[in-house]
Formats: C-alpha cells, sequence, structure tokens
C-alpha cells in the first residue's frame, strides 16, 4: 500500500494546479464553494490514502514498518545524488495523519470562513501548495527534499499571511500584512541560512544527503560529542528556531497572527511550526551523539517556553495570544526533544495539533462574529450567543491547561516526568509554565465567552457559524479529548501505545543517549498531581481575577508596574532587532555602499579618466596656436629630442 | 645608358599617367568649359592606369639602371594610389561646383600628386624618392589653396607649403649624409653595405633626418602640427586625399627605406616606437576635444599615422604587411569619412560642425549608415578593415617584443572610440532638430561612397587575400 | 548536411532574417519576419540540442575551414555541453525578446529586428568559436548592435549609458586582444610551432608558459571577462545600460550577454592558464562574495525598479563566479545551469518590468502600490520569476545556487568553507531586497490614482511569460535534463585543474 505514498504527494498539486490556473474563472462560474471544495477534496483524498497506508502499516512486523519510496533522481551531479523519494516510517506516517487530517478539517472550515472573499481561489491554491510542501518535508527520505519542503512551507506561509495584502496590520516596523509576511519570510531564511550550512557539513562528511546513508553505522565513525555532529545537530537546530519559532527567531510568529485565521490555526500552531520538532525527531540519532546541543535545545525549549508563556499573559489581541501559547508549547516540545524524549516530543506536537487548531478555530469563528473584532476586552459573555464554539473552546482550554484526561495532560505529563529526570531546574521552568498557561489560556477563556457582553450585542447579531464550520470544531474537539488516550503512561495502567509505536524509530537514537532517565511510578504520581494542581491553580486564578474580583486583576497590574509594560511590549525585542540590524542595514547600504562606493568612489574614477583625457585634450589643443613659428619651433624641439637620444644613447 | 624599352614597358603605369596628366593640361587649355571633359577623362584614365599595373606586378626587377623598380610592393602601392585619387576625383565634380571652382587643372594637379605617390612606392633610389616627394607635395600645396577665393584655404596651402619646405631640407640632408657615409643613394647598395655602417653614427643621423623628413608627411608628432589646419583649411575631398594616397606614399617611402633597406638599429627602432606612441595619443587625445569634423578627422588621420609608425618601428614582415593592408584599408574608410562631410557640406560650410550631424540617420538614413560603418571601421572594430590594419599591426609590435607599444596602441584606440562613436551618437541618438532642409547631395557622389563602405567591410571579411599581395617586395 | 553546418545555420540565419527584413516597409511584416527567422533558429537549437551526445568527444558539430591562411586563422566552430546550453539559451531568449517588444517598440521599429538579429548572430558566434581570433571578432562586433539598441530605444539617460557600456567594454576586451596575440606568437616560438589561435591546440600549448608570463595574460583575459559579467568594482556600467536599455535590450544583457563573461572564464581563463588560475583564485572568489553581498544590499536600497533588478544581476553572477573558482563538479555545474537561471528569471524580471513600464511609463517603485489588484496576472507571473531568483526550492534559482554553495564548501581549491559560508549570507539577503521591492510594488493598497486603471496582461505577453515560467519550474524539479549536457564538459575542466594542481601539466616544459 506505501507504494502508492507519491500520490499523497501529489494530490494536493492538482488542487494547485486546478485552482491555481483556472480558479478565478472557476470561482466566477460555479461560486466560491465549488473551489473550496476541489481545495478540501484534494486534502481528503490524501488523509484518506494517508490513513489506509496507516492501516496497513499496523498490519506488518513492527520491524519492517520502514519503507524508502524512490519517485525520481532529481539532481546527480559530480559526488552529489539526489532522488525525490519518500522514507514511509512510524514517524512519518504519523505526521502525515496529523498534517492531512488537520489541514482537511481546516480546509473545511475555510470554505465557510472565507466565504464571500474574491480570493477564494487564491486562499485554496496556497493552502493546497501548503500541505503540498508540508507532506515533502515530512515524508523526504533526504534533507535536501526535506530542505524543499521547509522552504515551500515558509513561502505558503509569507503567501497567506499577506493573503489580504491590501489590509493594515499593526506591529514594529509593520504597516500591511504584507510586511508581516516579510518578515515571517526573511526570519525564517535565517534560520535557514544556518540549516543550509549545516546541510552542506552533512555532505562532507556523509558523502550524501540520504538519511539511510548517514545514520545507521554512524557510531561508527563518529563518537558521543564529536565536534562535528555537534556543528552539524547545532546548525539544524538553529534553523529550527526559525521555523518553529523559537528564541531567538520566534519574533515572526506573533507577526504572523496577520493572517486568515484559518492560516494561523493550520500553518503557525498545527502543522508547519512543528516541522523543527520533526526535524529533530528525525535526526534524533545525530542529536543522541551530540549532547551539547541536546542540553542548548533543551534550555532554548524550556527557556521559549516560559518566555513566551509570560508575554501570553498580557496580551489583548486573541489570536497574539494564542500565537504566544503557540511559541510556548513548542518550547515544550524542543525541551522534550533536548532531553531525549523524543516520542513525548512527537506526542505532544499531535496533541498540541489538536487542540491549539481548535482554539484557532473558534478565536476565528468569534472573530467572525464579531466582525473582525480581535480585542478580547470588547467580548465577553459569548457562550450564550455562539455555544458550540464555547464548548468547543473549552474543551480546548482544558486540554490545554493539562486537566486529565484531555490530550494535553497525558502528553504534557509525559513530557514533564522526562525532564523531571534529566534535570530538576529545567522541570521547575516545566511546570510554571504549566501554570502560566493554564492561567492566560483561561484569562482568554473567561474574558471571551462569561461575563457580560463588552461589545454592541444590538447592532451585531453574533451567532454560531454556520454547519460547515463548526464540524471541523467538534472533530478537533472530540480529538483534544480523546487524543492522548493512545498515550497513557502504564503507570496510569495505560500501554503507551504511542511511545511503542513510534520505537523503532527513535530506539538508535535512544541506545545512543549518553545516560537514560527512568522514574519510579511513585514519583510519577506526585508529579502528575503537583502539574495537575498547578494547572487548576491557574484556570482558579484567571476564574476569580477576571471573573469574581475584577479589581483583583487590576491590583496585579499596578503590582508588577513596570513590568506589565515590559510584558505588553513583548519585552521590546521587535524594537531592538530594528534598531541593531535593521536601520544600520538599509543606511549603511545606502549611504555609503550605493551612494558612497557605487556613484561616487567607482564611478567617479572611471568618469575621471575621461574627464583627465579632455582635459589634456584641451591643453594639446591650446598648444595648436595656428602661428607656423610655433610648429616649427615644435618641429626643431623634436629633432633636438630625437638626436640627443640617438648620440647620447 | 641609353633608354631602354623593357624598363619603359614595366613601369608603364606611371608613363600613362604622366601623358595622361599633360594631356588634361592641354586640353583644359584649349578648350572652354572643359571640366567635365576633365572629369570623365580622369576617371577614365585611371581605370587604365589601374588595369595596367598587373604589368609592373608581375615584371619584376629594376629598372632604369636600378633607380626604380618593379614588382608587388609598386604594384601594390600603384592600386592604393589610384583608388585614392578614384574616390577623390569621382567625388571632386560635385563639390567643387558646390563650392563653385570647378576648373580641368584640378584633375591634372590629381593626377601629378598620383604620379608622385607612384614613383615614391618604386623608388630604389633616395634621389626618386626625393623626386616623388617633391612631385606630390607641390601638387598638394596648390590643391591645397586649390579655392582662392576662401582664405582659410590659402593659409592651408601657405603653411603647409612653409613648413613642407622645411621638412624637404631635412630630407635632403639626410640622403646627402646617407651617401656621403655609404657612398651611394642607392638603396640596394646601402642594404648590401649596412653591416659596416652600423656603428656608423653619421650614417644613422642621415638616417634619421630621412625618418624626419618623410615623418612630416605622414604626420607624425612632433611633426604633425601643420595637419589640423592644413586638413581644415583645404577643399575637403583633398583633405582626403592628402591624408590618404599622401600619406599612403610617405608610408610606402619609410617601407623602402627602414624596412626594405635600412634596417634600423634597436636605438632608432625606438625612437620611432616612441613617435608611433606620441603620435597615437596625441592625435587621439586632442580629436576628443575638436567641435569642427574636419579637424577632428585631421586629428584622427594623425593617430592613424602613429598606428601605422608602430608597424615600420617593428621592423618585421609582419609590421610591413599591417602597413600596407592599413594604407589600403585607411584610404577606403578615411576618404570614404571625408567624402561624406564633402557630399553633405554646404556652401555656408554646414555640416562641418559635429552639431550639425544631429539626427543625420532621420534626415540621411543611408548616408549616416555609411558614416557609421567608416567611423566603426576607423575606431577599429571588427568585422571592418580597420580592425584588421590594427590587428596586424599591433601583432607586430608583439613579434618584436615591443608589446608596451601594442598596449598603449590599444589604449589610444579606446581614447578614440571616444570620438568616433560621438559622431554616430550625434547621427543616431540625437532627434532631428526641427525644420532643418533636408541635405542634398549628389548621387554620383554615393557610389563612391558606397564603394569604399563595400570594400572596408570586404577588406575586413577576407583580410588574407590581400595580406597575399604585401609579402614580397618584387 | 545539416549536422555538418548547423552552427554556421544557427550564427547566420538571424544575419539572413536581419537582411532580409530591411527590404520591407510594413512594421508588422518587418516584426513578423524578425520573429521567424529567430524561431527558425530555436528550432535548429533543438534539433542541435537534441543530437548532442553528451557521452562524445569533448566538443561536437565541429565545422574548420581556413580563413586567414598566413595567420593561421580559421573560421573553427564547436560546442561542448556548455555552449550548448548557453546557445540554446540565446535563441530562446532572442526570440522570446523579439515577441515581447511587438508593441512596446514604437519608433524606428526596422532598425530595431535589425540589431536584435545582429546581435543575435554575435552572441552565437561568441559561444560557438574554437578560435580565439574568431571569438574575439564575434565579441566585439556584438557590442555594436547592442550599443544602437540603448542608443536609440533606451530611455532618459541612454546615451551616457550606451557609450559607457561600449567603452567599458571596448577597454577590458582590447587588452585581451594583445593578449590573444601574445598566445599566438608565444605558440609560433615554440620548437616547429607556428602562430595559431586554435583554441584546442592552446589548450595544450598555453599551460607550458613560464608563469611570470602567463600571470598577464591571464589578468588580461580576465579582466575583459570580469568587465562582462561584472566582477566587483567592475560592475557600474551594468546599472545604467541595464537600466537605460529597452526592455529587449535589458533581457538579452542579463540573459546573455554578462554569461559571456563567466563563460569566458570557463572556456578560456581557466584551462589555458591553470597555474595562474590558482594564485588569483582566492582573490577572484572574494571578489565574487563581495559581489554577491554587495550587490544584494545595493539592490536593496534601490528605488528604481529596473535598477534594482540590475544590481541583483551583480549578486547572481556573483555566485555564478564563485561556482567557477571553486573548481568543483558541483560548483562549476551550478554555475553553468545558474546562466541558464539567471537568463530566465532576472529576463523574465526584465520584462515584467518592461510590461509595466509600458502601461505605466514610470520605474519608480514609490510610483506603483497595491498592484496586485489592478493586475493580478501580472503580479503572479512577478512572483513566480521572484522566487525562482531568490532561489526556492523547487524553483530553478535553487538548483543553481545550491550546487555553487555545496560546491564551493568542499572545494579543496578554496580550501576554506568560509566562502561558501560568506556567500550563503546572499541567499537571506536576495529574500529581503526582493520581497520588499514586491511589497512595496504589488502588495498594500492602490493610493495612486495613475495606477487604478492600468490593463492586465494581454495574450501575447502571457504566451511569452508562459514559456519562461515553464523553464523556471522545469529547472527547479527536474534539471537533469540540463545538467546532463554539461556534466562531461565540466569534469573534463576540473580534471584538467587538478592535474594541473599536482604540476602534471606544468612538468611536462
Amino acid at each position: 500500500m506505501y507504494h502508492y505514498i507519491a500520490w499523497v504527494v501529489v494530490f494536493p498539486i492538482f488542487g494547485v494546479i486546478i485552482n491555481g490556473i483556472l480558479g478565478s474563472t472557476l470561482q466566477k462560474k460555479f461560486g466560491e464553494k465549488f473551489v473550496g471544495v476541489i481545495g478540501s477534496a484534494t486534502i481528503g483524498f490524501s488523509f484518506l490514502l494517508a490513513l489506509g497506508i496507516f492501516l496497513d502499516m499496523l498490519g506488518e512486523p513492527e520491524t519492517s514498518r520502514s519503507h524508502i519510496v524512490e519517485v525520481y533522481r532529481w539532481i546527480a551531479t559530480g559526488g552529489l545524488t539526489v532522488n525525490v523519494s519518500y522514507l514511509v516510517d512510524q514517524l512519518s506516517i504519523v505526521m502525515l495523519l496529523i498534517v492531512t487530517g488537520v489541514s482537511f478539517l481546516i480546509h473545511i472550515y475555510s470554505i465557510g470562513y472565507m466565504h464571500g472573499d474574491r480570493g477564494v481561489f487564491r486562499f485554496f491554491t496556497y493552502l493546497n501548495l501548503f500541505v503540498f510542501a508540508m507532506l515533502n518535508l515530512v515524508l523526504a527520505d533526504n534533507y535536501l527534499l526535506m530542505f524543499l519542503g521547509w522552504e515551500g512551507v515558509g513561502l505558503c506561509s509569507y503567501l497567506l499571511i499577506g493573503f489580504w495584502y491590501d489590509r493594515k496590520f499593526g506591529g514594529v516596523g509593520i504597516t500591511w500584512t504584507g510586511d508581516a509576511g516579510m518578515k515571517a519570510f526573511i526570519v525564517n531564511r535565517i534560520g535557514d541560512f544556518a540549516f543550509l550550512i549545516g546541510m552542506f557539513l552533512i555532505f562532507v562528511n556523509f558523502g550524501s544527503f540520504n538519511f539511510e546513508a548517514i545514520f545507521p553505522g554512524i557510531s561508527a565513525r563518529f563518537g558521543s560529542g564529536d565536534a562535528t555532529l555537534t556543528w552539524i545537530t547545532l546548525l539544524l537546530f538553529i534553523g529550527a528556531t526559525g521555523k518553529s519559532a523559537q528564541i531567538p527567531l520566534y519574533v515572526w510568529l506573533p507577526d504572523a497572527m496577520a493572517g486568515p485565521t484559518p492560516v494561523s490555526a493550520l500553518i503557525h500552531a498545527a502543522t508547519m511550526v512543528t516541522a523543527g520538532v520533526y526535524m529533530i525527531g528525525r535526526s534524533a540519532v545525530l542529536y543522541a551523539l551530540s549532547p551539547t546541543t541536546m542540553l542548548i535545545v533543551a534550555i532554548v525549549g524550556a527557556t521559549t517556553a516560559i518566555y513566551a508563556a509570560s508575554m501570553g499573559l498580557v496580551q489583548n489581541d486573541i489570536k497574539k495570544i494564542l500565537a504566544y501559547s503557540t511559541i510556548s508549547q513548542l518550547g515544550y516540545m524542543f525541551l522534550a526533544m533536548g532531553v531525549g524524549a523524543f516520542s513525548a516530543g512527537i506526542f505532544h506536537l499531535m496533541t498540541h495539533a489538536f487542540f491549539k487548531a481548535l482554539l484557532f478555530l473558534g478565536a476565528g469563528a468569534v472573530i467572525h462574529a464579531l466582525h473582525e473584532s480581535q480585542d478580547i476586552r470588547e467580548m465577553g459573555g459569548l457562550k450564550n450567543f455562539m455555544p458550540v464554539t464555547y464548548k468547543t473552546f473549552l474543551m480546548a482550554s482544558l486540554a490545554i491547561s493539562g486537566i486529565p484526561p484531555l490530550a494535553g495532560f497525558f502528553s504534557k505529563d509525559e513530557i514533564l516526568s522526562h525532564v523531571y529526570a534529566s534535570s530538576l531546574w529545567l522541570w521547575l521552568v516545566g511546570v510554571v509554565t504549566a501554570f502560566l498557561t493554564a492561567f492566560y489560556i483561561f484569562r482568554l477563556f473567561i474574558l471571551t465567552f462569561e461575563g457580560k457582553p463588552r461589545f454592541d450585542v444590538h447592532h451585531l447579531h453574533v451567532h454560531d457559524a454556520p454547519r460547515s464550520m463548526l464540524l471541523p470544531l467538534w472533530v478537533l474537539g472530540i480529538l483534544s479529548i480523546v487524543g492522548g488516550w493512545v498515550g497513557i503512561p502504564t503507570s496510569l495502567g495505560g500501554g503507551e501505545w504511542f511511545d511503542k509505536f513510534l520505537e523503532p524509530v527513535f530506539d538508535p537514537a535512544v541506545a545512543r543517549m549518553p545516560s537514560i532517565f527512568f522514574v519510579e511510578h511513585s514519583t510519577e504520581y506526585i508529579l502528575m498531581v503537583f502539574s495537575v494542581l498547578l494547572a487548576v491553580g491557574g484556570i482558579y486564578l484567571a476564574y476569580t481575577a477576571y471573573l469574581r474580583k475584577p479589581e483583583i486583576s487590576a491590583k496585579i497590574k499596578s503590582a508588577v508596574g513596570d513590568f506589565y509594560d515590559v510584558l505588553i511590549n513583548k519585552y521590546y525585542v521587535d524594537e531592538i532587532y530594528r534598531a541593531i540590524i535593521v536601520k544600520p542595514l538599509v543606511y549603511v547600504s545606502d549611504r555609503y555602499l550605493w551612494r558612497g562606493i557605487d556613484e561616487t568612489a567607482i564611478d567617479g574614477s572611471v568618469n575621471g579618466i575621461g574627464k583627465f583625457v579632455r582635459l589634456v585634450g584641451r591643453i594639446g589643443r591650446r598648444l595648436q596656436s595656428g602661428l607656423v613659428q610655433n610648429y616649427i619651433l615644435a618641429f626643431v624641439l623634436g629633432i633636438i629630442i630625437i638626436m640627443g637620444y640617438l648620440i647620447l644613447k | 645608358m641609353q633608354f631602354n624599352y623593357g624598363d619603359a614597358i614595366t613601369i608603364c603605369p606611371i608613363i600613362f599617367m604622366a601623358t595622361l596628366s599633360l594631356f588634361l593640361l592641354v586640353i583644359d587649355a584649349s578648350i572652354k568649359k572643359s571640366a567635365n571633359a576633365a572629369y570623365w577623362l580622369t576617371l577614365a584614365g585611371l581605370a587604365i592606369a589601374a588595369s595596367l599595373t598587373p604589368y609592373t606586378y608581375f615584371a619584376s626587377g629594376n629598372a632604369f639602371g636600378g633607380m626604380v623598380f618593379t614588382g608587388r610592393f609598386p604594384a601594390f602601392f600603384d592600386i592604393v594610389f589610384i583608388t585614392s585619387a578614384a574616390l577623390t576625383v569621382f567625388l571632386s565634380k560635385s563639390y567643387l561646383e558646390k563650392e563653385g571652382a570647378h576648373f580641368g587643372e584640378y584633375y591634372a594637379l590629381v593626377i601629378f600628386g598620383t604620379i608622385g605617390m607612384m614613383l615614391m612606392a618604386s623608388a630604389r633610389d633616395l634621389i626618386i624618392l626625393f623626386l616623388g616627394l617633391e612631385l606630390l607635395s607641390i601638387s598638394l600645396y596648390v590643391l591645397a589653396g586649390y579655392l582662392r577665393t576662401d582664405s582659410k584655404s590659402n593659409e592651408a596651402s601657405l603653411k603647409y607649403f612653409l613648413l613642407g619646405a622645411f621638412a624637404t631640407g631635412f630630407l635632403l640632408y639626410g640622403i646627402a649624409l646617407i651617401y656621403g657615409t655609404a657612398g651611394s643613394t642607392n638603396l640596394a647598395v646601402v642594404l648590401s653595405r649596412i653591416a659596416t655602417l652600423q656603428s656608423n653614427v653619421v650614417f644613422w643621423i642621415g638616417a634619421t633626418f630621412v625618418f624626419i623628413g618623410l615623418g612630416f608627411k605622414v604626420s607624425a608628432v612632433p611633426f604633425h602640427m601643420w595637419v589640423p589646419d592644413v586638413y581644415e583649411g583645404s577643399p575637403t575631398i583633398v583633405s582626403g586625399f592628402m591624408s590618404t594616397g599622401g600619406k599612403a606614399a610617405a608610408f610606402s617611402g619609410l617601407v623602402l627605406v627602414f624596412s626594405y633597406s635600412v634596417h634600423p638599429t634597436w636605438q632608432l627602432q625606438l625612437i620611432i616606437a616612441y613617435v608611433a606612441a606620441f603620435t597615437m595619443l596625441t592625435g587621439n587625445i586632442i580629436a576628443i576635444v575638436q567641435q569642427n569634423i574636419k579637424r577632428m578627422l585631421a586629428y584622427s588621420s594623425i593617430a592613424h599615422a602613429g598606428y601605422a609608425l608602430v608597424g615600420i618601428a617593428a621592423a618585421n614582415d609582419l609590421g610591413r604587411t599591417g602597413v600596407m593592408y592599413y594604407m589600403l584599408a585607411y584610404t577606403f574608410m578615411q576618404i570614404g569619412a571625408f567624402g561624406v562631410v564633402s557630399l553633405l557640406e554646404s556652401k555656408e560650410g554646414r555640416f562641418l560642425s559635429l552639431t550639425d550631424y544631429e539626427g543625420l540617420a532621420y534626415d540621411r538614413p543611408f548616408i549616416a549608415a555609411l558614416m557609421a560603418i567608416f567611423m566603426f571601421s576607423l575606431a577599429g572594430l571588427p568585422p571592418f578593415a580597420g580592425f584588421f590594419g590594427k590587428y596586424y599591426l599591433f601583432a607586430s609590435a608583439v613579434q618584436a617584443n615591443m608589446t608596451w607599444l601594442a598596449i598603449i596602441g590599444v589604449l589610444a584606440s579606446i581614447i578614440s572610440v571616444y570620438f568616433y562613436i560621438g559622431v554616430v551618437v550625434n547621427m543616431y541618438f540625437k532627434e532631428l532638430p526641427e525644420g532643418i532642409a533636408k541635405a542634398d547631395i549628389s548621387k554620383i557622389g554615393v557610389i563612391a561612397l558606397i564603394v569604399a563602405a563595400a570594400l572596408t567591410i570586404e577588406l575586413g571579411i577576407t583580410p588574407g587575400f590581400v595580406v597575399g599581395f604585401t609579402q614580397k617586395l618584387f | 548536411m545539416i549536422s555538418a553546418h548547423i552552427l554556421t545555420l544557427l550564427i547566420f540565419t538571424p544575419l539572413v532574417g536581419g537582411v532580409l527584413l530591411l527590404f520591407f516597409r510594413n512594421e508588422s511584416v518587418v516584426k513578423s519576419i524578425a520573429i521567424l527567422f529567430s524561431a527558425a533558429d530555436v528550432a535548429l537549437a533543438i534539433y542541435l540540442y537534441l543530437s548532442f551526445d553528451p557521452a562524445g568527444n569533448q566538443f561536437q558539430f565541429v565545422e574548420e575551414m581556413p580563413w586567414i591562411t598566413n595567420l593561421n586563422i580559421s573560421y573553427h566552430l564547436g560546442i561542448d555541453g556548455i555552449s550548448l546550453l548557453l546557445v540554446s539559451l540565446t535563441t530562446l531568449l532572442t526570440l522570446v525578446s523579439l515577441v515581447a517588444s511587438w508593441s512596446s517598440i514604437q519608433k524606428r521599429v526596422k532598425a530595431f529586428n535589425f540589431f536584435i538579429l545582429f546581435l543575435e548572430v554575435g552572441m552565437i558566434g561568441v559561444f560557438s568559436s574554437l578560435d580565439l581570433f574568431l571569438f574575439y571578432i564575434f565579441w566585439e562586433a556584438m557590442l555594436i548592435p547592442m550599443y544602437f539598441i540603448i542608443g536609440i530605444w533606451g530611455h532618459e539617460r541612454r546615451v551616457y549609458a550606451a557609450i559607457k557600456f561600449f567603452i567599458y567594454t571596448m577597454f577590458g576586451s582590447l587588452l585581451m586582444l594583445v593578449a590573444i596575440i601574445w598566445l599566438g606568437y608565444y605558440a609560433g616560438t615554440l620548437p616547429q610551432g607556428k602562430f595559431t589561435t586554435n583554441l584546442v591546440e592552446l589548450y595544450k600549448i598555453a599551460p607550458t608558459i613560464p608563469l611570470s608570463v602567463q600571470t598577464w595574460m591571464f589578468l588580461a583575459f580576465t579582466l575583459s571577462f570580469a568587465i562582462k559579467v561584472p566582477v566587483f568594482p567592475l560592475h557600474t556600467w551594468l546599472p545604467d545600460a541595464h537600466t537605460e536599455a529597452p526592455m529587449a535590450g535589458s533581457v538579452l544583457l542579463a540573459g546573455v550577454l554578462l554569461k559571456m563573461g563567466t563563460y569566458g572564464l570557463l572556456r578560456f581563463s581557466l584551462p589555458l592558464f591553470p597555474q595562474s588560475t590558482f594564485i588569483f583564485l582566492p582573490l577572484m572568489a572574494i571578489l565574487a562574495i563581495i559581489g554577491i553581498l554587495y550587490g544584494a544590499l545595493v539592490s536593496m536600497v534601490q528605488k528604481d525598479l529596473k535598477k534594482l533588478v540590475a544590481y541583483s544581476s551583480v549578486a547572481h553572477l556573483g555566485f555564478v563566479v564563485l561556482g567557477i573558482f571553486a573548481i568543483t563538479i558541483e560548483s562549476i555545474q551550478g554555475s553553468v545551469i545558474q546562466m541558464v537561471n539567471h537568463g530566465f528569471t532576472t529576463g523574465m524580471l526584465f520584462l515584467l518590468v518592461g510590461m509595466l513600464y509600458d502601461r505605466r511609463h514610470t520605474r519608480e517603485i514609490n510610483e506603483f502600490g497595491g498592484l496586485a489588484k489592478v493586475v493580478p496576472l501580472l503580479a503572479t507571473f512577478f512572483m513566480i520569476a521572484m522566487l525562482g531568483s531568490i532561489g526556492l526550492p523547487g524553483l530553478n534559482g535553487f538548483v543553481g545556487e545550491f550546487l555553487i554553495l555545496l560546491g564551493s564548501f568542499k572545494s579543496e581549491f578554496l580550501g576554506n568553507e568560509a566562502y561558501a559560508i560568506a556567500a550563503t549570507l546572499g541567499v537571506i539577503l536576495a529574500a529581503v531586497y526582493m520581497l520588499w521591492m514586491y511589497q512595496r510594488v504589488f502588495f498594500k493598497t492602490v493610493d495612486n490614482p495613475r495606477n487604478q486603471s492600468l490593463k492586465d496582461l494581454d495574450v501575447r505577453e502571457v504566451a511569452v511569460l508562459v514559456v519562461m515560467v515553464l523553464f523556471i519550474i522545469w529547472i527547479g524539479i527536474y534539471p537533469m535534463t540540463f545538467l546532463s549536457k554539461s556534466e562531461p564538459a565540466v569534469k573534463a575542466l576540473v580534471d584538467t585543474m587538478a592535474r594541473a594542481k599536482i604540476g602534471v601539466l606544468t612538468s611536462v616544459r
């Protein structure tokens, strides 16, 4: 069955071609729905096929579940040979299902959401193109093809962030949505720069980009902590910080919220931003052998998690809050990867895809209902107006807060227990983040759905979204609840089915880890209880501060004072980047490089030579006085010089 | 020694030309309004003379007791001179009529000049060389001042005469010194004794004087000062004649003396090389700042003399080939350029200033195209004749271990590009000024230009053909 | 029969067309003739492409007949894989630019079409001559038409640009001429050797030249190529020429003429003077990298759309030069494919800018804004070209840049990863200047009333652009069609250089 893997990738391209070339006509003729249906259908097919391949794989013996399907030879010259060929194994199939599945739901949601937009065909073209790129990213059997997907998703993110290119969008140095898209693309490129260098290093050391040429037998060539591997993994990780919005390259994600909400849900929450995590998972073997990088990954992850969460606390834009939450959750995943809990990281990646997508879609429904208003201070009391959105949003909020038995609980708990085993400090950061997460998500939830409406009830006829948009909400809602059950830890009598499923992929890596940590069930219980308590605490705090005693929130605000401003201004990082990188670069290029070197120095001297020659010419012309005497004089002088030379030499 | 018919046959073109010139004088004296007759007669005569050159070509050897010689070399140059004269004559009629000075004796003078040139090219004896030079010079003095009523023309004539006389003096003195040291004025004899003369300073002084004398004619720096004034003042078409035929003749002399006979010492070679370098640079640099096209072409002709001198300085086979090829190529492009000017030029002197050429391409597209070809060829761009000329000359320099000279030549030609394409800029890139009367031109003249242009291209595409004739002296 | 003289046919078919069209008055007839003949050339090129056998001899379709016998100069043509690609590119781009200029050239149509065809003769000639002298003739002759194209149909400062272009280029090439002559004579001075400009023979002779002289030869050749490429700091003719030239002129300048420089480096500088190549290799690499970063930064701050694209060429060609001097199969293959890429992407960008100019008669970036709404088709094509040029994987630019960077990274000749790493920064900057420009021109709202009612592309324009797009994607997803053709030639070159490095060639002396 896996032979058909190429089709999973190709279907979306059909969508791209149809909508890309005929889209505008189709939309005029048969309406937006038609275009949307085409877009969604292609993904639907991909999903079904992926599901088929998955079920087929379950039938196969654990050891022989990894297959490589070569499609064609892409680039081959000199010592380099790169094929377009796909690696179907447990890891990629999981990603495959997440990507196609969530995408499919969001495509359907988009049909309703984008209703009435003149560019629907464009929207679905981009969306399909994104899925195509993302599938290449997760299915590639070599780094170069992965990089194709890697940059491809970046492109689609750029196109979709700036989808409403004629709309303004507020941000540091940003006035239009397009600027936000640009920022995203460029920041990603900075990451990709490192990624490229990493790939070069790989090629120089392994003579190939193919995973099966690199991972097996690697420990024969490189010992743990080898400098080369450290560099490779580090550079790849820098690439990941760009794609997955980690410190220091996270800055683009909040601004990416300029895009239509389904885009934020699909690209900037569920799929693309997790690419970095996937990449590390895929390269687990390399990372396992470079403890230094692992530590860095863990620290960056942890720091990002708490740092982003702290900014999420005070934002008032519903989508911005979710954006920071996403960054923070991604931090969680990297933390997991960093401590070697690869399958835990992937597990959280999956559950997060469910509930974060749901949160965004919910937010989208709200924004839609409130006519593009995104400020939670102007919402409130929506639960009576939009019951379905309310219910599903609640499921997601509980899930992300890590309330058992929802999806988030299991994944987060698994990560935390691993972290605890490797480092107490990182664990502390983790749990604090968990607390903050619970708080800010419920702050958002309460301010949006509870309390009294703070918007004009009479003029805005707020109501739930159409059925086509609610369906995805429900599905994701259910997934946010049951999604975690595939990974119930043994301590709770579960089978850790998910870990077992991925084991064949990660075992080689885990085997090479310098040290593997185990936690006693007893400790594990304590940890669980602790984190759950914290989550509940966070929720309770939010509940009191924003519903029961609003004055408290004001108190806190005044208490922290300046720090509040720092948070609301996102630690002024954007400003700093702008001041020390963007502005100087433009100034120097304009003032010195172009006007200075090019126009003055080089052209100046070039034209200078010309001027000089003309000057000499003018002088020579003067000598041409027209008087025969002078001519004779020159004549004689000439003779004297020549004769002098002839005789003296 | 008694007269020998065999000898007479070998130089039959010269003899024929001589009779033609006398005949022209006679009819001019006897018939009124003979100008047109003389015009056609001259053309016909030149055609016949050209058809006679093969005799000289094949009947190679010395004649008249070794005073003159015949063979490849003279024949080649005869062709150059006759072409130059023919193109000049062709273009003269319309021009002179415009200037209101169309008389028969003009053609006689042209022929006299041509005879002088032909004599120089076939001189085996310095005396003959001198004879030819004088014959050539005197007729050119007169031609320069041919527009009696035009003060500039008179000035030109006078300046040319004064300086020319001065230069001739040096030539004579040089000849005298050579005679004194070598004991003969016969180039063959000098050649046979050259070995013994190597260390003889006086001999070399003499040789140098000869070089200076001829250098004046080819307008080598610093003996070039007369050129701009004379070319500007003289009737445009005469300037064309001077700068091609006249120059070619002087170069034939230089080749005969310095390349075939008195093979210069390294010192003299260097002197010639320096002169060449200065000539190339001076000509081109000053040409850049000229406003008047005739002066510009005058300076450009100085520069081109410089290029040709490179070949003399190299003093090797390739240099010789280069000079000879270049003279032929140069004849076409230079007369072409002057011809265009003469055709367009009006009595009031329009089309003498470079600015008059603005937008010409949209007034007289065909003429402009021809001019463009001549300019690109003069600038030395392939695939035109000018390029190959330069190629051979610079190649000769490289062969003679004077790569530096080749490089100077190259730099000089880059400078030259500026003013040559400057003309093209005016013709093509500027718009035609409003309310300008369409320049009127004579059809017959255009034919001459077409021929010149065609050959400029042809020589560029198959240079090998011409080069074949330049290999040997006899 | 055809394949015996196919190169001659390729070279002179346009000339025939050019002369033929001079006899017609009706402008559309003239245009049609020009298009017809250049199309014929494309057909010939396709035939050539298909019948070229990568496994065969290094030079194929060789034609040799004596020309200037007494100087042993012959009319000697022949192509290898590298020339093959460039010749094909030339024919295609000529056709494209003729079709594209159908309506944008209003005055002196006849002359315009004549010069374009005349130019094609020179361009193909340069890529297919195996005699230095012949090469030089084509190299110089090609200046004339381009000079007229810029000067007559160009924009405001066209005269300045034309003269600058002409003299700048002439300067370099004349020094090259002296070097060519010198080479010929050196060959003559060898035992039983005689003057020759036959490239194939000089390949054997030149490397044996004493290093002291070889260095000068190398410099003379490389200077003229470096000006053409252009390599920093000899690039300042380019922004003026590209900006002032008419659409077709810019397309051919960027698409083909610049490649002559890099082609020259590959065909002459390296294989003829390997020893001195190694001496100047670091310098050239550094200049290339400066070109990449500098070109990108300068184009970032341009206010003139066309100038921006022009400066981007400096950056792109910088990659090519780096690849060439890295001397690995990967990098040089990358350079070759990148030459082709640049022809399509930048050529297409110039087409689009030109089409924009035809509609709006300005190139000022600030004059635009929000065009994506007014001219969606144009915006889409522009987006594709842009993505191709910033090296997005899946499009042509990536293949070239990646191979170049990968090759330079592993190159023993460069011997230091720093070069490649520095160059890779250019990949970021490319995104910066292109995206920023796109943002200002096509995104945002239409605030300038003069942009309100621009009409979108017509069928002819779309047809032209689609051709370009097809290649941009083709090279991106299946570059093997092209890489496989040039592989053997490149491999041969790299081997020669490698052997020279270990001194086999020098010991033959």
